[in-house]
């Protein structure tokens, strides 16, 4: 637009269309990609979220619309199913259950990221006699299904006294019981250039420092997953608390969700629905504020010539 | 390496380790002593290491170890959970391979190991390779796809899976819409186990999340040198990410085969216990588990335990060696 | 190599832990916790059922602790089948609660087995049995120990929607009817229904529950059952039975297989998509609650030739830990559960028709409602149970699983009758009576 000014008319340069046209190009190269990226992922979605979408709304249906209706949308909208699960069984609370849950996760994050971070930094970066047989044992323990080991574990509990607490659920978590997330870490650190370690050393650091200085903020990412993935496997744990837990205070949200579906008695599908979206929640919010963290990957961190 | 214990003889890699306070005389002429053939631990190494192992030893001898052994010596008992175990040798091994139900429910197993985890771990890596690439919404769709893990592991996932699934459900309006005409999957044995498998992909968020996590220790660098290079997607692909993935790969690999074998609760909960319909969804595991708690043949269960066991034991075996030629750690492995 | 050191590990360590495992058989750490002396005592209590029967529990419990002060009750339940999982372990660990809901057909497995208290010492002094009818007390004996007490009884019925029988226009059995007249009625719903969409059928193939062919049985005269435990029929009766629907299987008439997995836990009868199925009649609030309507009505059990010839089942028991620390406080509970007015009138028929008198004559019955439907349906047949109920034998559990999936397998069409009369007796020879 023209305006009235003393000075001059500015100097614009050369229009170089070539240019404009190579960003254009870009521009569009980059949307399309956009795009294609967003329709893959939208598509990818409804296809995944279909089973989470019908969960939900079944949770609102009558109990006589759930089973053998393949409907998606209710005819027929109801919320009593939440008021029955928020009631709790029993006489325990709902809240309690929660509770309950949320606690026994957060205290086995806890003591998964302690024992498999130091468990993991021995596998993966000491050199002591016996290591290669440990690594192959701890691999073996991954190799035997559970079921056959319950029996000899709950008599080991019950001699210890610690049947009906929660120590026999968070004892294994403090001990590196899970060779999932020892052996996950391994992986991380091996990933790790050892060249890091190498100028610790020269600086006359041993495994201590090393370990809490240079490796341990570097697996963050292996730390994030692990932490994600145990709040959760804790959260959905069924078999600990069902053989562990004898008084219903204690008791776990997937104990109490089963109990509305009992062949024997008359079963109330809803309110097991509804129950499960409530349990699903607040793993849900965990993974979605923690999975940031992921974002931070270790990219270029500390790593010099 | 060398030592930086400034007190030590100077070992040179290769030769023996110069004997200075040996004073050779001319009477003995000792041979050069040979290299130990073992490696000589660092006391610091041993002692840090067995420091940073004692949890796990802990709790590996503590917690593991016993019902580890004791499940093994249950395996050549007959065991009803109520009387003491009685000793029958390797009875329950022989009556095994000669159970057809036994055969029926390893078929099983494998199918939905080698059909199963391909697919599952097809999907995380495209998945997370697409979640990787900078757009907005990204937080928001890892979460969107991470869902299936959290859900599949509820019991309400058998409801709402068999709803998808039988007549007149969407996949069968799908089906029909294409012009198949199968019918709901549920009732039907040839598509029950097909059923699972999908079940199990969907739950592919897991090994996403752990993609996820390995591709963005992945060095921008790496891929800006390469563009400069003028490699296109597929050679950043096959010589940057792969490479750099490895280590990530063998892991989601190794350790979805593993759980492929053990699944269990998808086939428990959708099939109500059975392993229905006509044995179709019978896993190695479900079967186990009837086995030991319906029919109270403890023994008998801990026997297919162990030869599970074996089987994984050597995939794991073969996985690992042959782990050497095709992962890369950066971290400069010996 | 490291195989090898890992199985010459163990094989070392297999004395040992065999050593600890005979020992852990013969006894082990109760989990109930006090037992202080000459104070309070704590019971654990045990049962399956819906979160509606957890809350009529806790009712019932707070009762008795209120009328016993020095004790005090841990209460812990779950659903049927992680119930038995949970029991089995505790088995194993010897750790059984105090007092805990036990089933027939598990009855003779802990009984036999030693896990469960002889009660016999307490009847009728602790755990008053005035209120008993002999036959069923005596259901809860083995070999005249008492292994647990019943708390409510059931019988046989065939369940039928009317709501369904007059959407397809047919005329609901009459009391009194035959195997054949059922068949025909089958074949007559199913021929009616066979244009709905989806299509209506008259029953599903009754021949795969293993309860009807006892009842079968024992209309033939004969007890299935020994008194030490072993099967008293053989493949021809078996075969028989089975055959009795094989002209409605081969003619499609018996609600397919492939629906029934399809809409499981709902099953045909259910779902409004068959007119009728047999089961225990305390599943009438069961049946009215899935199928949605109140239109259900009950008829006795097919009648060979000397009537239908029903048994009264103890639907539960309760039984008392081997392993228990106060057997004594054990049995005042049960007695308290079996007899109590109060207790009659919270439950209900919820566990079935209440064994004593007076927790029957307590109920809260209003007209119309599924207790007074099952009470008065209890009250016409009471004239046709003439039996008493054949005590499962060991191992009941899995040869009535069995039967299920060999059922299954015959509605496919995988096997034939003569097969699954092979194979079932090749399993059921192996699985019963192993101790």
């Amino acid at each position: 637009m023209t305006t009235l000014t003393e000075s001059p008319a500015p100097q614009t340069p050369p229009v170089d269309h070539e240019a404009l046209a190579r960003r254009a190009a870009a521009r569009n190269k980059r949307r399309v990609k956009s795009v294609i990226f967003h329709a893959v992922a939208v598509g990818a979605t409804i296809v995944v979220l279909y089973p989470a979408a019908w969960m939900l709304f079944a949770s609102m249906k009558p109990n006589s619309d759930i089973i053998g209706n393949t409907q998606l949308i209710p005819d027929v909208w109801t919320a009593e199913h939440y008021t029955t699960a928020l009631s709790g069984i029993g006489g325990v609370s709902f809240w309690t259950f929660f509770n309950n849950s949320l606690l026994l996760a957060v205290l086995s994050v806890v003591g998964t990221v302690l024992s498999s971070t130091v468990a993991a930094y021995a596998f993966a970066r000491i050199d002591f006699p016996g290591r290669g047989p440990l690594f192959a044992v701890m691999i073996g323990t991954l190799l035997l299904p559970f079921h056959v080991t319950i029996i000899p574990q709950y008599i080991l509990f019950n001699n210890l006294g610690m049947v009906n607490t929660y120590y026999p659920l968070l004892l294994p978590k403090f001990l590196a019981a899970e060779a999932f997330f020892v052996f996950l870490m391994i992986q991380f650190i091996r990933g790790i250039p050892r060249s890091l370690d190498e100028a610790a050393r020269i600086d006359g650091c041993g495994h201590g420092r090393i370990f809490f200085r240079i490796i341990l903020p570097l697996m963050r990412p292996a730390i994030v997953t692990s932490s994600i993935f145990t709040f959760i496997w804790s959260w959905n744990d069924f078999l600990g608390p069902l053989l562990y837990l004898k008084d219903p205070a204690l008791y776990t949200m997937p104990i109490a969700l089963r109990q509305y579906v009992d062949q024997t008695s008359v079963s109330d599908y809803g309110a097991q629905m509804a129950m499960a979206v409530l349990a699903l929640l607040p793993v849900m919010i965990f993974f979605v504020v923690f999975q940031r963290f992921l974002i931070n990957g270790v990219a270029t961190q500390g790593i010099k010539g | 390496m060398a030592s930086i214990d400034p007190g030590a003889p100077v070992a040179v890699p290769g030769q023996p380790a110069p004997a200075q306070h040996l004073q050779r005389t001319d009477a003995e002429t000792p041979l050069p002593s040979p290299r130990p053939a073992k490696r000589k631990y660092k006391r610091e190494d041993i002692r840090s290491g067995y420091l940073f192992l004692s949890p796990w030893i802990i709790g590996f001898v503590g917690l593991t170890a016993f019902p580890m052994i004791a499940s093994l010596y249950l395996a050549f008992t007959d065991y009803d959970l109520f009387t003491s175990p009685q000793w029958v040798g390797f009875d329950n091994f022989v009556d095994l391979f000669n159970d057809p139900r036994f055969i029926q429910s390893a078929q099983v197993t494998a199918g939905y190991v080698l059909l199963g985890t391909p697919i599952k771990l097809g999907a995380a890596l495209a998945v997370a390779m697409l979640l990787n690439m900078k757009h907005r919404g990204q937080g928001a769709y890892r979460s969107i796809f991470y869902a299936p893990s959290l859900i599949g592991a509820s019991v309400s996932i058998a409801i709402v899976w068999k709803a998808m699934f039988i007549d007149d459900g969407i996949v069968d309006r799908v089906q029909q819409a294409v012009g198949i005409d199968i019918g709901g999957w549920v009732g039907n044995p040839a598509f029950s186990l097909p059923m699972l498998i999908l079940l199990g992909v969907w739950g592919f968020g897991a090994p996403m999340v752990i993609f996820l996590a390995g591709l963005k220790q992945i060095p921008a660098e790496l891929y800006e040198a390469a563009e400069c290079d003028g490699a296109g997607p597929v050679r950043k692909f096959w010589n940057i990410t792969l490479p750099m993935l490895s280590p990530v790969l063998f892991f989601n690999l190794l350790l979805e085969t593993i759980a492929a074998f053990q699944v269990f609760s998808s086939a428990y909960i959708i099939s109500g216990g059975t392993g229905g319909p006509a044995g179709s969804t019978m896993f190695y595991t479900l079967y186990l588990y009837l086995r030991g708690f319906q029919d109270f043949q403890m023994g008998y269960a801990s026997a297919m335990a162990w030869v599970l066991v074996s089987v994984i034991a050597v995939i794991t075996v073969i996985l690992f060696r042959s782990s050497k030629g095709w992962v890369h750690y950066t971290g400069d492995e010996r | 190599m490291r195989i090898t050191r890992k199985a010459a590990g163990a094989a070392a360590a297999t004395a040992a832990v065999a050593l600890v495992l005979t020992a852990c058989s013969g006894g082990g750490d109760d989990s109930a916790e006090g037992g202080e002396e000459g104070g309070d005592v704590t019971l654990t209590v045990a049962w399956w059922g819906n979160d509606d029967r957890a809350a009529r529990y806790e009712e019932s419990i707070d009762l008795f602790e209120e009328a016993n002060p020095g004790i005090t009750v841990q209460t812990q339940f779950q659903d049927w089948e992680n119930y038995w999982t949970a029991r089995n372990t505790e088995a194993a660990g010897q750790s059984l609660p105090d007092v805990f809901q036990m089933d027939l057909s598990y009855l003779r497995q802990y009984g036999g087995t030693g896990q469960l208290a002889d009660l016999s010492e307490y009847t009728g002094s602790t755990i008053d049995t005035s209120g008993f009818e002999e036959a069923l007390l005596s259901s809860g004996t083995i070999e005249g120990a008492q292994y647990g007490i019943p708390t409510s009884q059931n019988t046989l019925a065939l369940f039928y929607n009317q709501d369904v029988l007059d959407t397809i226009g047919v005329d609901p059995l009459e009391p009194g009817y035959t195997w054949d007249d059922f068949n025909a009625f089958i074949a007559e719903a199913s021929e009616a229904g066979a244009g709905e969409d989806p299509a209506i059928y008259g029953s599903g193939d009754y021949t795969g529950t293993f309860w009807f062919f006892l009842q079968w049985y024992l209309q033939q005269g004969e007890q299935p059952f020994t008194e030490d435990g072993q099967l008293n029929f053989d493949e021809a009766a078996v075969t028989e039975f089975l055959n009795l629907a094989s002209e409605l299987r081969e003619a499609g008439q018996l609600y397919p297989t492939e629906r029934a997995v399809q809409l499981a836990p709902l099953g045909g009868f259910t779902s409004n998509e068959a007119a009728a199925e047999a089961s225990w009649d305390n599943f009438l609030a069961g049946y009215i609650s899935d199928a949605g309507t109140e239109n259900i009505h009950m008829l006795p059990m097919p009648s060979g030739d000397n009537g239908p010839q029903q048994f009264w089942k103890p639907s539960m028991l309760l039984s008392s830990g081997a392993n228990s620390e106060h057997p004594e406080e054990a049995a005042e509970l049960i007695s308290f559960l079996v007899n109590d007015p109060q207790v009659g009138e919270i439950f209900g028929t919820s566990k079935g028709v209440p064994a004593v008198a007076a927790q029957r004559d307590a109920m809260n019955v209003e007209e119309g409602s599924v207790d007074a439907t099952v009470l008065e349906y209890e009250e016409s047949v009471a004239a046709d149970v003439t039996e008493s109920a054949p005590l499962p034998v060991e191992g009941f559990g899995s040869i009535e699983a069995e039967w299920m999936r060999l059922a299954e397998e015959l509605g496919y069409g995988n096997i034939t009758v003569d097969e699954f009369v092979e194979q079932w007796f090749a399993f059921a020879n192996d699985a019963v009576g192993q101790s």
